[in-house]
């Protein structure tokens, strides 16, 4: 097996063998709903940080519908239905962050019907800055102390520093994997690289990393993909944790060339830089990286990063796809319209459900908005 | 061409005309109107002189805006007060809709719509708490980009703790030197001390008016509990607030002293809670729930301000802590902010000391955070207090979503089988 197929392979289910074998060896594993959950705590207290994800679950989410409404994005609604089904057994507890309104409610609907193991929600400042980051370091130390306790495990500083070590690793990593991308004929396509990427947070790290180098060369003898229509930069929300879409648009020729997705560029740009303060420089790490729309104070660097990526991949059109019901992407399309037109930077919005209900509308639109920048691209 | 239109000014004319016609009809109910009246008058005024305004959302303490002469508009009451005058603010969240998504909630569509119209001056500042929903975090700072206003988000921390309410002082702080940088004037604290003392007197007053407000035969007419939302968040700081509250306290404990409700004796047959939104495009319904079902609506959300005055207001530090608190505690950030309790007890006890009935949440379709707890809170309230809870989807400024016959009929239906009385949650 190849290292993309083992990878993809991983992708592709809610369980998968690496995370079963980590359970056998008597191991913990932790879920974790959001990129600013920072992993590297679990992971250096032994526990495997798994990011949840409702993959494969039905449109149809009865159970969680008892409780959330039809106002709530399907993402969150079918975490809870997969919760109720018992899907997450294998998951020794739950992390949340108040990321937006329908986690911060699943965190509250998970407590109040449960029996759920072990369950926290770590505050996330608004906002950047030193207050801001001195507080989150305060929460990231308090849930350290917590997953100690719960876990009866010792997150020592060696240890933590050996977790961030691996952690960067991995983001020079995908950094490089990134770069590939950005060449004229890509190694790999968009929808390889999302499974690539929800590897990530889904088996053990150091294995991951094994398998990461491994594609790297891998890729150096694969022929570069040149037949495409147009190189489209993925962006927009959550949720996104699913490769088939991306396939539908490959299959007709657009070409994912970068993105700006929290399961993506935004999970590794930043690395973990080391001071005397393990805590603070994670801290500072998670809160001063390529940042989620929930943030207030980072509209216009969010789009200069925008800008950056579709300059250095070289990109044709954005594809902006986006969880209906969810007001922290939906706003930013007021200024983001504003940019990318002025950048001359075509964009499709699409707003879906998790599973991505309307696959046929979505295809359509996409050919069409891949025909609309070929005729841009000849000059008509 | 059409007319020009200015909302301040068109709201402020439209508030006066009513005052006017209220003063020979129900005098007490003018009071509020004039003070609409005028507040909106002093925002157009600030406008056409081309004095900074500054838009803000609820949870801002008004008191720092008015002691540094800044004239706060009030972003929330705006759109509801528009949303209720003929013309309706539909325009202005389609005109919004062109460009963001229609689950947005409306009361940000309208705020954006306004501007975009060109019928609602652009502010020179936007400024607002990072509580209660993310409708406000998705739009607020990308429309001071769009719009090319300067902007300032106060952070409010998930949970409810000392070392949070510190952060919100901070952040308070971290205002005011914003505020300084947009006036070029610096805070007075001995300014900020009157306004802190306004502030409290008021608060004092709505304490004491919330305790006679729970008597029965309820002293308070639907459209006064609902009212005052929108006059606390533009006045709190000022003396005209003051003088309000203790005309409408004088009178209220006169009533009480005298058992007299507000609708005619024995006409009081079941009292409501709105532990939700209300159809502020609409408060007419709130009249007809009297006149049809005496059904009195004695309690909002909205409007339950059980915030303590600020006890020690000595220096800028203690003003801040206590102004920090009130932030993190005014309704709807209360509520809507941190975990499912903070709404759940808030609701429990507003339920049980106003003696409810029946309990409504008319939830408006935007707050997504509050309709993932509709039936955590419905069951719990049952389970606790034994009364019926009716939820039902609204927006509470735009009729096209559930319009006002629509939602009568909800309301009538459920109360036909609330029994009068016998369920009241003591």
């Amino acid at each position: 097996m190849t290292a993309l197929e083992e990878l993809t392979a991983v992708a592709r289910d809610v369980v998968n063998p690496h995370v079963e074998n980590w359970r056998r060896q008597g191991k913990k594993v932790v879920g974790f709903f959001c990129s600013y959950v920072p992993e590297e705590i679990l992971y250096a207290g032994g526990i495997l940080p798994y990011r949840v994800r409702p993959t494969k679950c039905q449109p149809a989410t009865h159970l969680a519908d008892t409780y959330l409404s039809h106002l709530n994005c399907t993402f969150v609604r079918s975490c809870l239905q997969f919760a109720y089904e018992g899907k997450y057994e294998f998951l020794d507890g739950f992390v949340f962050t108040d990321s937006c309104d329908h986690i911060r409610r699943l965190y509250d609907v998970m407590r109040a019907t449960g029996p759920f193991p072990f369950m926290r929600i770590i505050g996330v400042p608004h906002k950047s800055g030193d207050e801001a980051t001195a507080y989150y370091r305060g929460e990231i130390a308090g849930f350290r102390k917590e997953v100690e306790q719960h876990f009866g495990v010792e997150i020592t500083e060696a240890k933590l520093k050996d977790a961030i070590d691996l952690y960067n690793e991995t983001r020079d990593l995908l950094k490089r994997l990134y770069a590939l991308r950005q060449e004229k004929a890509p190694p790999l396509t968009g929808a390889e690289t999302l499974n690539v990427m929800i590897a990530a947070t889904s088996m053990p790290r150091e294995q991951y990393n094994g398998l990461l180098s491994r594609l790297l060369g891998e890729l150096s003898a694969r022929k570069g993909i040149s037949n495409y229509r147009a190189r489209l930069m993925i962006s927009g929300g959550g949720g996104c944790d699913d490769s088939t879409p991306f396939e539908m648009m490959e299959d007709i020729g657009g070409l994912i060339v970068t993105d700006t997705l929290c399961f993506g560029s935004r999970y590794f740009m930043q690395p973990t830089v080391r001071g005397g303060d393990l805590l603070m420089s994670l801290a500072r790490s998670y809160i001063d990286r390529p940042s989620c729309g929930r943030m207030a104070d980072k509209v216009t660097e969010r789009a200069e990063f925008m800008k950056t990526l579709i300059h250095e991949a070289r990109v044709d059109g954005v594809i902006y796809q986006r969880m209906r019901y969810c007001d922290l992407w939906g706003g930013q399309l007021f200024y983001l319209r504003k940019v990318l037109k002025e950048s001359n930077m075509p964009l499709l919005d699409i707003e879906r459900e998790y599973h991505w209900g309307d696959v046929g509308q979505v295809r359509t639109r996409t050919q069409a908005f891949l025909e609309m920048i070929e005729e841009r691209k000849n000059g008509n | 061409m059409g007319t020009e239109i200015n909302l301040p000014k068109q709201i402020s004319e439209g508030f006066r005309a009513m005052a006017e016609t209220l003063q020979q009809a129900n005098p007490e109910w003018s009071w509020s109107v004039e003070l609409m009246s005028d507040y909106f008058a002093r925002v157009h005024q600030a406008q056409e002189k081309g004095e900074v305004v500054g838009a803000i959302n609820f949870g801002i303490p008004s008191e720092i805006l008015w002691a540094m002469d800044i004239v706060p508009l009030l972003i929330d009451p705006i759109g509801g007060v528009a949303s209720a005058f003929p013309e309706g603010v539909m325009k202005y969240i389609d005109l919004a809709e062109q460009h963001v998504p229609g689950y947005i909630c409306a009361n940000n569509k309208t705020f954006m719509g306004m501007i975009l119209a060109g019928d609602l001056p652009k502010p020179n500042f936007i400024l607002h708490p990072s509580v209660p929903c993310d409708s406000n975090m998705g739009t607020y700072p990308v429309m001071a980009e769009y719009f090319g206003c300067s902007y300032f988000c106060v952070d409010v921390p998930y949970l409810r703790n000392e070392s949070g309410f510190a952060y919100v002082a901070e952040e308070l702080r971290r205002m005011i030197a914003f505020l300084e940088d947009q006036t070029g004037r610096k805070l007075d604290v001995n300014r900020l001390r009157q306004a802190m003392e306004y502030s409290n007197q008021a608060h004092e007053y709505m304490l004491k008016l919330a305790e006679l407000r729970q008597t029965v035969p309820c002293p308070y007419s639907s459209l006064d509990a609902i009212s005052e939302y929108g006059l606390v968040l533009m006045l709190c700081g000022t003396p005209q607030l003051v003088d309000y509250f203790k005309k409408k306290h004088q009178v209220t404990s006169d009533k009480v002293a005298q058992k007299k409700g507000y609708l005619p004796p024995g006409a009081e047959k079941l009292r409501l809670v709105w532990i939700y939104g209300a159809p502020a495009f609409d408060f007419t319904i709130l009249l007809w729930l009297e006149k049809q079902y005496g059904a009195l609506s004695v309690a909002f959300m909205n409007n339950n301000f059980v915030m303590k005055p600020v006890p020690d207001i000595s220096s800028l530090d203690q003003m801040l802590m206590g102004l920090a608190r009130k932030t993190v505690l005014m309704p709807m950030s209360r509520e809507c902010g941190g975990v499912w309790e903070n709404y759940l007890d808030a609701q429990i006890d507003l339920l049980r000391r106003f003696k409810a009935d029946a309990a409504i949440f008319a939830g408006h379709v935007a707050c997504k955070s509050n309709w993932a707890m509709a039936k955590l809170v419905k069951d719990r309230i049952h389970d606790e207090l034994g009364i019926p809870t009716l939820n039902f989807e609204l927006d509470i400024f735009d009729p096209r979503v559930a319009s006002t016959e629509e939602i009568k009929g909800r309301l009538g239906r459920f109360l036909d089988e609330v029994p009068a009385g016998r369920t009241r949650a003591e």
